[in-house]
């Protein structure tokens, strides 16, 4: 069954004053089933933050549709949750009141929202926090608790924005495995966007990769690496190896070795 | 805890004498310069005359209430201020065709807020309270509605998005997201409002009430009495600092400080 539809999307851009188009996206489609961890890479500039945009309701596409388990998408809503690559945390909430913020959006009585919002916290390893500022915490712990806030509205489906690219190395790492750790408890569908080819084979059920702008869907690549995974034995994994140098040549980075 | 206490009291005594240091050589100098040049108390008071006059009005019952009432008819017009013009700002700063159909209208009253408005306010409402108050509330609502818009229009995207794809309604959006994301611009047009709320107070007491600190102000002049004069130009610069400091101060240091984690540069 497929669960997310993106069909022939396509956005074409106006310059008000040349009254020039630039076409960013000339024709994407692909499908996710339920339950599937799917990334979207490409060379910067291809588009496919804006296709997650698209998807999220941010963006209205010029053309084309977005369907979530058969209803089209228009606008933002809480069935889509979004992870960004800033956190866009509210500063003036705590991490509590942020965790807890869809929820009260939702109508969910205070009691139920705290109860909810803290299993989250715990979830995502961030208890004894919950009484911090965003300020406060760490880039790492920051995306700990974006992630926990969109888990706690319970969304079909979860749109990651580049999520890591704003924390340290070794923080990227250890958050890549748990969120792998997370959705492997939640099984939540996931639409992750990153220009990180390590990255969306680690995490990923399917890697799907847009071409240079105007973009297509250039390939859609299946990662048949089994679960859990981890980054201790990733570099030596056959599959692992090989799907990475296959991606690193269509996006032209050819030579690449696996980083240590 | 004790430790760290310690330290943020002394921190905040060496400020606060950072901050007197400047008035106190400023009243060095006053207290040798009137009787060294030989001023004339009808040029420029000293300051034990000064002093004087503020025991005799205190002591006469005079003081207390002009100050009240100037004190109140501020409260009154900027708090008046603060509840129109926050959310007419904010909501300006959410609609584009709102803001951009105002946005001419604010810029042109500029320089028009606040005293200009004495006539008409004197000729609507009278002499009394209700002109003085309007004036104050006239000052002060432009600088409001101004900042407040800048609030909304600096709000991060990625926050407005974030808040809208959680479920946020437009009344939860300005609730949650508008309003305290706004909060900082808010205080900052609250402060500069103030000012322009003082100024224009002293100006309206002058023509349109026989109470307040600018009507004694304005008063002392016809019997030279400059050392009355002097008393309170004093208080109104002492009552807005104790007003910045006392409250709008520690405003900001319990939201926008301890969200941001920011010491942010006193003005």
């Amino acid at each position: 069954m497929s669960f997310l539809t993106v069909d022939r999307l396509n956005q074409v851009y106006t310059d008000v004053y040349t009254n020039e188009h630039t076409v960013a996206i000339d024709d994407v489609s692909f499908t996710i089933p339920a339950g599937e961890f799917v990334s979207l890479i490409g060379p910067s500039g291809c588009g496919k933050t804006t296709v997650l945009n698209i998807v999220a309701g941010f963006v209205e596409a010029t053309g084309g549709a977005v369907q979530l388990e058969g209803v089209p998408v228009a606008g933002p809503g809480p069935d889509r949750g979004v992870v960004f690559q800033d956190f866009a945390l509210f500063p003036w909430k705590t991490v509590l009141a942020n965790v807890a913020f869809g929820l009260k959006m939702n109508g969910v009585g205070k009691a139920e929202r705290q109860a909810t919002a803290q299993e989250m916290i715990d979830l995502v390893g961030l208890s004894g926090f919950e009484r911090k500022f965003p300020h406060e915490l760490s880039g790492g712990m920051r995306q700990r608790a974006a992630v926990a806030r969109v888990l706690a509205t319970e969304p079909s489906i979860m749109l990651m924005d580049e999520p890591f690219a704003s924390v340290d190395a070794q923080t990227r790492r250890v958050l890549q495995q748990e969120v792998l750790r997370i959705w492997d408890l939640r099984r939540t569908t996931v639409l992750f966007v990153t220009h990180d080819v390590d990255e969306a084979v680690f995490m990923s059920d399917r890697v799907i990769v847009l071409s240079t702008r105007p973009s297509q869907v250039q390939a859609d690549i299946r990662i048949p690496i089994e679960r859990p995974r981890s980054w201790t034995d990733m570099h030596t994994n056959e599959d692992f190896v090989s799907i990475r140098r296959e991606l690193m040549g269509m996006l032209g980075v050819e030579g690449a070795e696996v980083a240590p | 805890m004790t430790m760290t206490h310690k330290i943020r009291t002394r921190a905040r005594v060496e400020s606060a004498a950072w901050f007197l240091s400047p008035f106190v050589v400023l009243l060095a100098a006053w207290l040798v310069a009137i009787p060294a040049l030989d001023v004339s108390p009808r040029t420029f008071p000293s300051a034990p005359a000064v002093w004087s006059a503020l025991v005799d009005q205190t002591a006469a019952g005079e003081l207390i209430p002009h100050v009240l009432s100037s004190l109140g008819r501020v409260f009154l017009g900027a708090g008046i201020a603060v509840a129109v013009g926050v959310p007419a700002g904010l909501l300006m700063g959410m609609s584009a065709a709102l803001s951009t159909f105002f946005s001419p209208l604010l810029r042109f009253s500029v320089a028009l807020a606040g005293i200009a408005w004495i006539p008409l306010a004197t000729l609507w409402l009278g002499y009394g309270n209700g002109a003085v108050v309007f004036v104050v509330f006239n000052a002060v609502f432009f600088a409001i509605v101004y900042n407040s818009m800048l609030g909304v229009r600096q709000t991060g995207t990625s926050l407005l998005r974030a808040a809208r794809s959680l479920g946020a309604s437009r009344w939860q959006m300005f609730w949650e997201v508008y309003l305290p994301g706004a909060l900082p611009n808010i205080v900052t047009g609250l402060r500069v409002g103030l000012g322009f709320a003082w100024r224009g107070l002293i100006a309206a007491e002058i023509i349109a009430t026989s109470t307040g600190l600018g009507y004694t102000l304005f008063l002392a002049r016809q019997y030279y009495e400059t050392d009355v004069i002097i008393l309170m130009m004093i208080l109104i610069g002492v009552l807005w600092l104790v007003m910045d400091r006392l409250l709008l101060a520690p405003f900001e240091r319990r939201t926008i400080q301890r969200w941001s984690g920011e010491r942010k540069a006193r003005a």
